[in-house]
């Protein structure tokens, strides 16, 4: 059985269990229920003729129509894009980058969103121009939407050096980068570096450890959780130790629930932030007066991974391919290795050694992120029911 | 002055415009709100989502809620009318008052992350006022015996206290402008002190206005979600914020279960208005 | 006219509120003034940096055009309202004050989804513009606050003396409206009005649900990705929206002579 098809098993097996049926849930995310959800109109005349006019898109990326998918996308002359905060895995960058190398204006709406919000922007704005034509989405959401069919089909030229485990093989998505789970901490305000969750439980450290969000809605937390499960006997399939270790790290004093912001990093207000390792290595550059320091935890190595899609109706779907053709290029791989996100080609392109000597001696050691362990689907999705159950019981005020 | 029946369908025709744009704007996405929390996922009627909403974890929500609410509504409702009084009073400069009115309308509507950090930034473990406390009586507010945190539920009531006194200010002072100089100056003239003045003539006046004031109080708190949220995350279980990770959270969604807990919201709320007609005719005795 | 000085509980009152209101902004201030490389005082980048982003502008603007259009709306519709039912209709006032209530129990995001389902096949002038759309829904929230602020202040004044009074001198019901009653609510409109300017510029939830640039989500923007800027843009919307309303009161107070028949001071 493709691995595609055990994961669909798997999210359809937790649907049934929450009550939910297969139509209403396309029926419930069909109908506008949060996101970009304005436009429900018919298709503005211009766009239509643009698309009845162009050429169907290449399924395949291979060198010899990249040419030919270059001039359509310079032809269709825009591209969309959501949720990709500048300082997030230097999607600053890499935006930048692609707009000024094929001269394709990019529009960045709203960078702050979540998966959730990714997915039902396809549905509510379909038809749309402003309709998003690439999202980065989680896995369950990549799996969730390749079901609804909001996704087309693309095989991008380096398809087949992507990790078996980070794609969709049929081509519905592919895993673009993924983090772990990090320690960050205010070198200036901390004397004794945290190097494990074991660590941080320790009385110098109180008031002083937080979560980028809450694990109720924040995957980032959500993570965090699963981690800290990892470091306390539990697993991938039983998070609740990771639960019990932050009602620990509360009881004790060190937990605080406010989230972790570019403000309160700098403030000092939390010094210390249980967050993916790209999004601390990017208050290492912005705050230079905070000392920031990352380092993964020694006892519990959680990663967590992207998915790339492109929007099956996309106003702009040669745009779209292209955009995951320069995502999946050597240069764009390294782009996110520049914000210090594992880029999903990252064995492949070390094995060639195309990387740069400066960016690999930037990250954390590899020795560290050799225990790395990603969840399935399922895992994730029964790891959330459990926090939802159990993390305001035992943490609630 | 005419008042035949033949005037009293004209006189609800002035009624109108308002009524139907709260229809087409108010009423009809409340129903549908309502409505909803009735339904499952399949679209038939139900009662489990109202079932689940009597869960430990949405019970306690309602209870921080409400605790939070009447806090700050009774608290910023007094201190407001005070420094409202303060500034409207006789003998207060001019600019005090517009100052005071244009800063109340500002600071009623300032909230969110940005005031959740203006808070941290003071009470926080690192705030100014923390430190200055720490530096000058040598007491951490963080330490003990005070344990003060500010995501705490006394950190989000005083955070809330900051558009909670300015809204009192802004509704009460029509009403304080509207007691005459005089009565308090017959009142000192028969030899009543400031305390019974209050007590005899100017609270009964004013209270229908204040009640009614604190009612708003209580439900702007009871809505408020962004402020609580940039302060502790969610920590703390507040139903607009559970509301609202139903929503914008990762976590499947459940629209028909949020749904309910809004309407346990219009429960509550409902039930602060029955407890408010009777208060106010009681009150309003005093009015003209 | 006798001056009196301010009472000694007066000052103490304000002071009291002048603490507690401006120590936070002070904090935002200190804050918004570091310098990035030290993270201690002075420096004005951060400032520099929001006046320099054209979305900062863009997004201003069309706040402060959205919250005229909606205290225009709002006294257009509540101020004739509020009269006619102090007038004629006070077994209605009750029922107002209820619904009045509506807009806080419903939380802006069940709301603005309600709002959002039931209007999906509107036209697009309507449903795509802020200027339809969310006008429309902000004049809603206004609504607890204007009808609160009318309500007292129409309570503060006796209507059907006026009316009648005014009636009786001749007047149509334009020049009891424009020239008798709405002078003396005066006070009254004008705080439903700054309140609204305030809701509107401060109204976040809505907007960015909708998919709105307006400023608050600007602002909500720079508070999640950035440290000193989202200080510094904090009071700047707070100095902003301030000097706005200050400048409503002005021209709220321009014409001179001021008519009061009846209560004030």
């Amino acid at each position: 059985m493709e691995d595609y098809e055990a994961q669909e098993q798997e999210f359809w097996a937790k649907l049934e269990e929450s009550e939910f049926s297969r139509s209403s849930m396309l029926r419930r995310s069909a109908a506008a229920a949060l996101g970009l959800t304005i436009l429900g109109g018919a298709p503005s005349l211009a766009a239509a003729a643009r698309r009845a006019g162009a050429a169907a898109p290449p399924l395949k990326g291979t060198a010899a129509n990249m040419a030919a998918l270059v001039a359509a996308a310079k032809k269709e002359g825009h591209l969309n894009v959501i949720a990709l905060p500048p300082d997030w895995a230097n999607y600053g960058e890499i935006i930048s980058t692609f707009s000024k190398k094929y001269g394709i204006g990019i529009t960045s709406d709203n960078p702050d969103g979540s998966s959730a919000q990714e997915n039902q922007a396809i549905v509510s704005l379909k038809g749309d121009p402003r309709a998003p034509d690439v999202v980065d989405v989680g896995p369950s959401f990549a799996v969730s939407g390749t079901v609804q069919g909001l996704y087309g089909k693309y095989f991008n030229s380096n398809f087949a050096t992507i990790p078996r485990a980070m794609k969709d093989t049929r081509g519905y998505w592919t895993g673009d980068y993924w983090g772990a789970i990090s320690i960050g901490y205010n070198a200036s305000l901390i004397s004794t570096p945290p190097k494990s969750f074991a660590d941080l439980l320790k009385p110098e450290y109180k008031n002083k450890v937080a979560l980028n969000g809450s694990p109720l809605t924040s995957n980032s937390a959500v993570s965090g959780v699963f981690a800290a499960a990892l470091a306390n006997g539990g697993s991938l399939s039983n998070v609740a130790p990771g639960i019990d270790w932050f009602a620990k790290c509360k009881s004790v004093g060190n937990f605080i629930p406010v989230q972790t912001t570019p403000q309160t990093v700098a403030s000092g207000q939390t010094p210390i932030s249980i967050d993916w390792d790209y999004n601390n290595f990017a208050y290492v550059k912005e705050f230079p007066s905070a000392k920031w320091t990352v380092t993964i935890p020694s006892d519990g190595v959680y990663g967590g991974y992207y998915c790339q899609a492109i929007n099956a109706t996309a106003p702009h779907p040669n745009a779209a391919r292209l955009w995951e053709e320069f995502l999946y290029s050597d240069q764009g791989q390294i782009l996110f290795l520049k914000g210090y996100a594992h880029p999903a080609r990252f064995t492949d392109m070390n094995g060639r050694k195309v990387i740069p000597k400066a960016l690999i001696n930037a990250l954390p050691s590899g020795a560290l992120y050799s225990k790395v362990k990603f969840a399935s689907l399922g895992q994730i999705t029964a790891a959330k029911a459990t926090i939802n159950t159990q993390w305001p019981a035992k943490m609630g005020a | 002055m005419k008042t035949g029946r033949r005037r009293l369908p004209l006189a609800w025709l002035g009624a109108v415009p308002f009524f139907l744009y709260a229809l087409l704007f108010l009423f009809i996405p409340a129903a549908s709100i309502i409505a909803g929390a009735f339904k499952d996922a399949k679209g038939h009627r139900t009662l489990s989502n109202i079932h689940q909403v009597f869960q430990s974890q949405y019970i306690d929500a309602f209870r921080t809620s409400i605790e939070i609410s009447v806090v700050t509504a009774l608290l910023g409702g007094a201190v407001g009318l005070a420094i409202a009084y303060a500034a409207l009073r006789e003998g207060t400069p001019r600019w005090i008052r517009s100052g005071m009115t244009t800063f109340s309308g500002v600071a009623a509507n300032f909230g969110g992350i940005p005031l959740a950090f203006a808070f941290i930034a003071t009470l926080g473990s690192v705030g100014i006022a923390t430190q200055f406390i720490d530096n000058v009586f040598g007491v951490n507010i963080y330490n003990s015996p005070v344990n003060f945190a500010i995501w705490s539920k006394t950190g989000v009531e005083i955070t809330y206290l900051y558009f909670q006194m300015p809204l009192m200010i802004l509704v009460i002072a029509p009403a304080i402008d509207g007691l005459r100089r005089e009565w308090r100056e017959a009142a000192s003239n028969l030899g009543a002190s400031s305390w019974q003045y209050w007590r005899h003539v100017g609270l009964p006046i004013l209270m229908p206005s204040i009640l009614g004031a604190m009612i708003l109080l209580f439900g702007n708190s009871f809505a408020a979600y962004a402020t609580a949220y940039g302060l502790t995350s969610g920590a703390i279980p507040l139903v607009p914020i559970v509301i609202g990770n139903f929503y914008t959270g990762d976590v499947l969604s459940n629209p028909h279960l949020a749904q309910a807990l809004a309407f346990g919201m219009f429960v509550v709320l409902g039930a602060m208005m029955l407890l408010y007609v009777p208060l106010q005719r009681r009150a309003s005795r005093w009015s003209r | 006219m006798r001056r009196k000085r301010i009472a000694p509980a007066a000052v103490i009152w304000l002071l009291v509120g002048a603490a507690y209101f401006f120590i936070p902004l002070i904090a935002t201030l200190l804050f918004s003034l570091r310098k990035t490389s030290t993270g201690h005082c002075c420096s004005l980048a951060a400032y520099g940096y929001i006046v320099h982003d054209p979305q900062f502008w863009s997004t201003l603007r069309l706040s402060f055009q959205l919250a005229l259009e909606t205290i225009a709306i709002s006294l257009v519709l509540f101020v004739p309202t509020v009269y006619w039912v102090h007038l004629r209709l006070p077994r209605l006032r009750p029922v107002l004050a209820f619904l009045a209530l509506i807009p806080f129990v419903v939380p802006p995001i069940v709301l603005v989804v309600g709002l959002l389902d039931f209007y999906k096949g509107s036209p697009q002038w309507y449903y795509g513009s802020p200027y339809g759309f969310l006008a429309t829904a902000y004049v809603i929230l206004a609504f607890p606050y204007m009808f609160f602020s009318l309500d007292a202040g129409f309570r503060a004044i006796d209507v059907h003396t006026l009316t009648e009074a005014s009636q009786s001198l001749g007047a149509s019901w334009w020049t009891t409206m424009f020239r008798v009653i709405l002078p003396n609510i005066r006070v009254a409109a004008l705080g439903g009005a700054f309140l609204t300017l305030a809701i509107v510029m401060g109204e976040f939830t809505m907007a960015s649900l909708a998919a709105f640039h307006t400023f608050p989500t600007f602002i909500q923007y720079v508070n999640e990705t950035k440290a000193y800027p989202a200080a510094a843009v904090s009071l700047m919307s707070f100095g902003i929206t301030w000097l706005a309303m200050l400048a409503l009161l002005m021209v709220g107070r321009g014409r001179p002579g001021r008519v009061q028949i009846a209560g004030g001071h």
